[in-house]
């Protein structure tokens, strides 16, 4: 059932991907990728390791980590859900079936979609700056939310009130994706919302980037809010979560701003290969 | 010469300090304040409604109520083992006899962990009727189990609240005899038949033993579950009181020398009337004496071939005589000296060795009162030697503990070391090792686990209930995969897919009226129906105040109304309940009869409306007051 889900995730984003890529980045530049992607990647493969290093420790540690969470973690449910209360449910009012869909579509989808199109495409560019940028944010947010992960123990909408979120939450609707997101989260691991503060960075790029890619800047916009709104629409996250996601991704933004491009470890590595 | 200063000062302070303490404190009344602890929803949604419910109830009576919510072992740690909690909703293991109330309720276990008095209720009035049910047998013990309830119902240690009918959905396309045995049992997936390419072994069934010799009948045979709780994935320890519900996955690995004959379900030679048509009772034994002890007990040989009873004055005796030739998954031979291990074990995992004991959590009331343990010379044969004033009825319940392989445990009586977890102090290894790979003699053998993914068993090929000659239920499938999927709606997709043949967990009432309709709309899909074997209860802590007061409990207890939370939260799939035990042993005045006799609710019924000046009356009456603001003040304040 994993494996089927999984597929068809990739199957969309294959699809999905080639297409939006020949529309958006455009011939030229792939042509160019075509010649210079050696060169871009001996610049860039310091950060493309980092990220590969920060995901399979996320991968690692979200699940065995308990013991640290058992010792350090602090269980913050009721307090998300005495200061909200039922706020999440203001976007209740959009229900109707056809929202339900766009909101799982844009969550399962749109979301994996997000991420992976900006990869690509900043790496068609041949200033490499916002391809290692964009990956260092992505490192960043990954290695914050672990932290948080461990020691904020916080539920979901879905896990306290149930009952009131109704007909919406994904995993009633479309319970197939029970399979996907359980692999890749614990029930656990709400505060802040990973969703949310990757798709507002990946907006803050395209927003940076809107002369190399004018038409990619409003869709990541559009896409970015409907992942925010799914999030509690689906009854997955608190308010609260969402703002610390946002904020989160602003810090994670400011950081991979400050970071990149400030040491040069392959300038630094043949400096001591002399 | 500043330190000398600076102390005076803190003397003056204190004593200062002291003063407005003493003022505040002699009419110090705090507001009342407390925390109902329970589950997230996954895969137990009604908890989380209930505790919401009782909550917004509590507050509306001007209590401060708040939830905590903890994940299955968290919560079970802080309540059973920690018993760090004011109030808590949850399910109660339970049992079919009421003969558990007596570790439940006793006052001698209220320092333990485990299901043994969580609640740490000590009321002697309490205690008189729960040894004198454990004494009694026949009439006197029925007399005594109702006396039991009426004392219950006086004083609410809990609050019991609906029992949940269960359900589960089958497919019938593959294995077919669903049903026959409770499918919350580890009997309930033994006896199944396989439907389709291997129907022509149905013959068989009665145990040949040989049906795993015809050929390719492996990947037929895999009986695919899917379980909505996680933990058998995490732990297999029959006596981990945090990892286990009922103990499904572990009746799988495990035998015990009984079962209930209500789950062996029905045998060919017809009968559960009375003691003789036993098979426990073959051969010796017989007079009249041995007729009158087994009266009233409902227990069925599994791992012992029988069963006798002898009184003598100082001693109530049970002599077992084991099966020939049982082994356990790794093929070492059990024998008496594994049952006597087992009996000491369960009753002290040091063996005696630091003084402090640690009884297994989950055994303690089956064992109460076993006094003794010895095997024979042959290995045969095993005498439990209880103390003189134990009814059989309850003493019976020695029966039913699973039996652990000597060779396994003996090294598990050390001390335990967790890191990151808090563990009471006299806590050995047995009790919190996760028991990977469980080693047993069950029908079915360990094979393989992913963390919350999946664990699969493999058949036990030589199992005793294979053997020719023997009327048991044994295993016929030669795979059990038991997938992890934490939610109803997806465990149903899995086998509505065909990905899976049965949900082994009971599914939440919320979806019960979407799988009939699933079920009705196709052949391959049944939906199970079987007896509650769990209930819904609010429980207090009445080790602090104000819950060590009975009259605020009742009065709580009355502010529920389980009619309406049957109907609200559980869609009707439940029975409201006030007694703790199954109808049959309710006295009469207590039965339900469309209100809740024990503590009516104080609102109109079938709504949840609550009267909130009866309300207050009831807890002003119950020595509590209000003040101006509305809101309840105790002495004691936490």
């Amino acid at each position: 059932m994993f494996t089927e889900i999984l597929g068809r995730v990739a199957v969309v984003i294959v699809f999905l991907l080639p297409i939006s890529v020949v529309a958006l980045v455009g011939r030229d530049r792939l042509s160019a990728l075509r010649r210079e992607w050696r060169d871009r990647l001996r610049v860039s493969w310091p950060i493309v390791t980092v990220l590969i290093a920060v995901l399979l420790l996320n991968r690692v540690m979200r699940w065995s980590a308990r013991r640290i969470t058992d010792r350090v973690g602090i269980h913050m449910t009721e307090t998300f859900y005495g200061l909200e209360g039922e706020f999440i449910l203001v976007f209740q009012s959009l229900e109707a079936p056809a929202v339900t869909t766009y909101f799982t579509l844009i969550y399962v989808y749109g979301y994996t979609f997000m991420l992976l199109f900006p990869v690509v495409a900043y790496f068609a560019l041949s200033d490499t700056r916002p391809f290692r940028r964009l990956l260092a944010a992505y490192a960043l947010n990954y290695a914050i939310g672990l932290v948080f992960y461990l020691v904020v123990i916080a539920l979901g909408p879905r896990n306290v009130m149930p009952d009131v979120l109704g007909q919406t939450m994904l995993y009633d609707t479309s319970p197939e994706y029970q399979h996907l997101t359980r692999e890749v989260n614990r029930a656990t691991n709400v505060f802040p919302s990973l969703h949310t503060s990757l798709s507002a960075t990946v907006a803050v790029f395209a927003y940076w980037t809107r002369d190399e890619y004018p038409r990619w800047a409003p869709v990541a916009v559009v896409l970015a809010l409907s992942v925010w709104i799914s999030t509690m629409y689906l009854g997955l996250h608190w308010a609260i979560d969402v703002l610390a996601g946002l904020v989160l991704a602003g810090v994670c933004v400011g950081l991979s701003q400050l970071l990149v491009g400030r040491w040069s470890v392959t300038d630094a590595l043949e400096r001591l290969d002399r | 010469m500043l330190t000398t200063a600076g102390l005076g000062v803190t003397i003056g302070t204190a004593g200062c300090v002291r003063e407005v303490r003493n003022a505040v404190n002699r009419d110090g009344r705090d507001r009342l304040s407390l925390t109902i602890t329970t589950l997230p929803a996954d895969g137990d949604r009604e908890s989380i409604q209930l505790a919401r419910t009782v909550r917004d109830t509590l507050e509306a009576v001007g209590i401060d109520a708040s939830l905590a919510i903890l994940s299955h072992e968290e919560f079970l740690r802080a309540i059973l083992t920690n018993h760090e909690f004011d109030a808590y909703v949850g399910r109660y293991p339970g049992g079919s006899d009421p003969a558990y109330l007596y570790e439940t309720l006793h006052s001698q276990y209220a320092d333990e962990s485990g299901w043994q008095n969580p609640f740490g209720v000590t009321s002697l009035a309490l205690d008189d009727v729960l040894e004198r049910q454990r004494r009694a047998d026949g009439q006197q013990r029925r007399e005594a189990v109702e006396e039991t309830v009426e004392t219950f119902a006086a004083e609410q240690p809990f609050v019991p609240i609906c029992a949940p009918d269960e359900y589960r959905l089958v497919r019938t396309d593959r294995f077919d005899g669903w049903g026959e045995r409770h499918p919350g049992t580890a009997q309930g997936y033994l006896g199944l038949e396989m439907v389709g390419e291997s129907s022509d072994e149905e013959g068989d069934g009665d145990g040949d033993g040989d049906r795993d010799r015809d050929g390719d009948e492996d990947k037929v045979a895999r009986l695919r579950a899917a379980h909505t709780d996680p933990r058998p994935s995490q732990n297999l320890n029959p006596l981990s009181a945090e990892y286990r519900h009922r103990g499904l996955v572990t009746g799988l690995l495990y035998d015990s020398f009984a079962v209930d004959p209500d789950v062996i379900g029905p045998l060919e030679d017809g009968g559960n009337d009375g003691a003789n048509t036993r098979q426990a009772n073959d051969g010796n034994g017989g007079d009249d004496e041995a007729d009158e002890l087994t009266t009233g007990i409902d227990l069925h040989p599994w791992l012992a071939e029988s069963w006798e009873w002898e009184r003598n004055d100082d001693a109530l005796v049970l002599s077992v005589r084991l099966r020939d030739d049982v082994r356990f998954h790794d093929g070492e031979p059990l024998t008496a000296d594994d049952v006597e291990f087992t009996y000491r074990f369960l009753a002290d995992t040091t063996l005696g060795a630091d003084g402090i004991p640690a009884p297994s959590p989950r055994h303690r009331g089956a064992i109460a009162g076993l006094e003794a343990v010895e095997g024979s010379e042959d290995g045969h044969r095993v005498e439990l030697r209880f103390d003189a004033g134990s009814g059989t009825a309850a003493a019976a319940r020695a029966l039913t503990v699973p039996i652990l392989p000597k060779h396994v445990w003996r090294d598990r009586s050390t001390p335990a070391d967790v890191t990151g977890v808090r563990i009471a102090e006299g806590t050995t290894d047995a009790l919190v090792v996760d028991n990977v790979p469980a080693v047993g003699s069950g029908p079915f053998a360990f094979a393989d686990r992913t963390d919350r993914e999946h664990v699969t068993l493999e058949r036990s090929d030589d199992h005793f209930s294979v053997r020719p000659g023997l009327d048991l239920p044994e295993p016929t499938v030669s795979e059990v995969q038991i997938a992890i999927d934490p939610r109803s709606t997806s465990a149903i997709e899995l086998v509505a897919g065909d990905d899976a043949d049965v949900t082994t967990t009971t599914l939440e009432s919320y979806v019960i009226d979407d799988v009939l309709e699933i079920a009705d709309g196709n052949d391959d899909l049944e939906v199970l129906e079987s007896p509650p074997r769990t209930f819904y209860h609010l429980g207090f802590n009445a080790r602090t105040a104000p819950f060590t007061n009975p009259r605020f409990r009742r009065t709580v207890a009355r502010l529920i109304d389980k009619a309406w939370i049957v109907e609200d939260i559980f869609d009707g799939y439940a029975t409201p309940v006030s007694s703790p035990v199954a109808s049959e042993w309710v006295p009469d005045e207590l039965a339900w009869d469309d209100d809740d006799p024990a503590t009516p609710f104080l609102g109109t019924d079938g709504t949840g409306d609550i009267d909130i000046d009866a309300a207050r009356s009831a807890f002003e009456a119950a020595g509590f007051d209000y003040d101006a603001n509305g809101r309840l003040r105790t002495r004691e304040g936490n």
